[in-house]
């Protein structure tokens, strides 16, 4: 019996081999939520970051003089729209007076840089070197000057785990800014897409999307993208509106983190995607 | 054995900075190469495909656990990338591969699967088809991986195999 092992185990090591490895692998897959898991991980991420963070500093020194001029130029567009926001600001102000509304929209950002990207087709995640210790929680929403980028995902000390919107595990409540309209949207592998949208829906090309207030992981209006194409026209009673992000993921260094998590009883919620994934 | 064991895992941390720092700005449609996959594939075809599939195990590993992907996924795909490319080791086709641009077609095949295998196993969805993830998610990093890697073959010394 033992020989007839050997002789297996011989012929066919490989194959062994190859099954464990591969039984154990998906045995961790099954394990990603295990707080032991998260532990390690927040350890061994904020270790390498440390280091990479070193290199992407470099790498942005040498980009800073064109930055530098986008900047200014950046600058001096949002300083005539401020003029004119803080006019319509007065206004808001008064009429808000007038029906007593309280004003709600004051959140604090705390300032970080992408340390490094693990970009692929269908999981793209980002390390920024903020952490717990600058007061960074799951759930928190990270943002750059052209909207939003993605949820902070797992943190270390000095350092968070991004997921963008380029990750299939990240699903966001969206609306259409101009029709009101609300949808899910999420990764498809090549496309941000607002999915099963019926075709009576007012959604046109060039439309801005934003965050939905009905988002369970943030209901702040951050601008997503502009609806590039309507597709499955053809088939169906649904439509998917391909989303352009206002964000490039591949060229954003710079980011600011809102300060804000979602209130408990709405991350209780049975649907919040970001907890039930 | 400190060539064949610790070199790699010496080599996989600079290259993992690279592929996670240097590496996006060269994304195109946000299509990256996969530096740790030429790599794996290198060593294997050195050493056998045992020695790959464990060493595609070890390096997924690290992958995942030092860049937040999900745990498991590139395990998967790197222990199965490793086995394949294991296939191709021969010691008396060394000169071949690296004299040629057959490195670069094993890759492309290894790169594939690697791609294919990570998006099913990490975000597929049951409406998805998978003819579309061989495709789209597939054979274009797997293309770019394999470019990437003629440079390697461009740079491989010649001489060691004559």
């Amino acid at each position: 019996m033992i020989r007839l092992f050997q002789k297996l185990w011989e012929d066919f090591k490989e194959y062994f081999i190859l099954v464990i490895l591969l039984v154990i692998s998906l045995v961790l897959i099954s394990f990603n939520q295990n707080p032991g898991v998260r532990k390690v991980r927040a350890v061994a991420f904020g270790t390498f970051a440390a280091i990479s963070s070193i290199v992407s500093d470099l790498i942005n020194t040498a980009g800073l003089k064109n930055e530098n001029e986008e900047l200014r130029m950046t600058n001096a567009e949002l300083m005539l729209q401020v003029n004119r926001l803080r006019e319509y600001g007065i206004l808001n102000e008064e009429l808000k007076r007038l029906l007593e509304i309280k004003d709600t929209a004051n959140f604090p950002l705390a300032p970080a840089s992408i340390v490094s990207k693990a970009l692929n087709r269908s999981q793209s995640v980002v390390i920024i070197n903020a952490g717990s210790e600058q007061g960074i929680r799951p759930g928190m929403p990270v943002i750059n000057d052209k909207g939003i980028i993605g949820i902070i995902n797992s943190v270390s000390g000095d350092y968070s785990i991004v997921r963008t919107l380029k990750n299939m595990d990240l699903k966001l409540t969206v609306k259409d800014e101009r029709s009101r309209v609300d949808g899910v949207m999420k990764w498809n592998g090549t496309d941000l897409v607002i999915v099963n949208v019926p075709k009576t829906y007012d959604i046109e090309p060039g439309d801005r999307i934003v965050v939905s207030e009905l988002s369970s992981i943030m209901s702040l209006p951050l601008p997503v993208g502009v609806v590039k194409e309507l597709s499955k026209i053809e088939t169906g009673i649904f439509n998917e509106v391909k989303v352009q992000p206002y964000v490039d993921f591949s060229r954003v260094e710079n980011v600011f983190v809102i300060k804000v998590v979602q209130s408990r009883r709405k991350n209780d919620l049975e649907l919040n995607f970001f907890n039930t994934r | 054995m400190l060539q064949k064991y610790v070199y790699p895992l010496l080599i996989f941390f600079p290259v993992l900075l690279l592929q996670t720092t240097l590496v996006p700005f060269a994304s195109i449609s946000g299509v990256v190469p996969d530096l740790i996959l030429i790599l794996l594939v290198y060593y294997t075809l050195f050493y056998g495909q045992i020695y790959g599939t464990v060493m595609g195990f070890i390096f997924g590993f690290l992958f995942d656990i030092i860049t937040g992907s999900l745990l498991g996924s590139a395990m998967l795909s790197k222990t199965i990338s490793g086995f394949i490319a294991g296939y191709f080791s021969s010691e008396s086709k060394m000169g071949i591969y690296f004299k040629s641009y057959a490195f670069s077609l094993i890759v492309l095949l290894c790169a594939v699967i690697d791609s294919v295998v990570y998006t099913f196993f990490s975000s597929i969805e049951l409406n998805t088809s998978i003819v579309q993830v061989f495709f789209s998610q597939g054979i274009l990093p797997g293309l770019y991986t394999a470019v990437v890697s003629v440079l390697v073959v461009f740079f491989h010394p010649k001489r060691s195999f004559d």
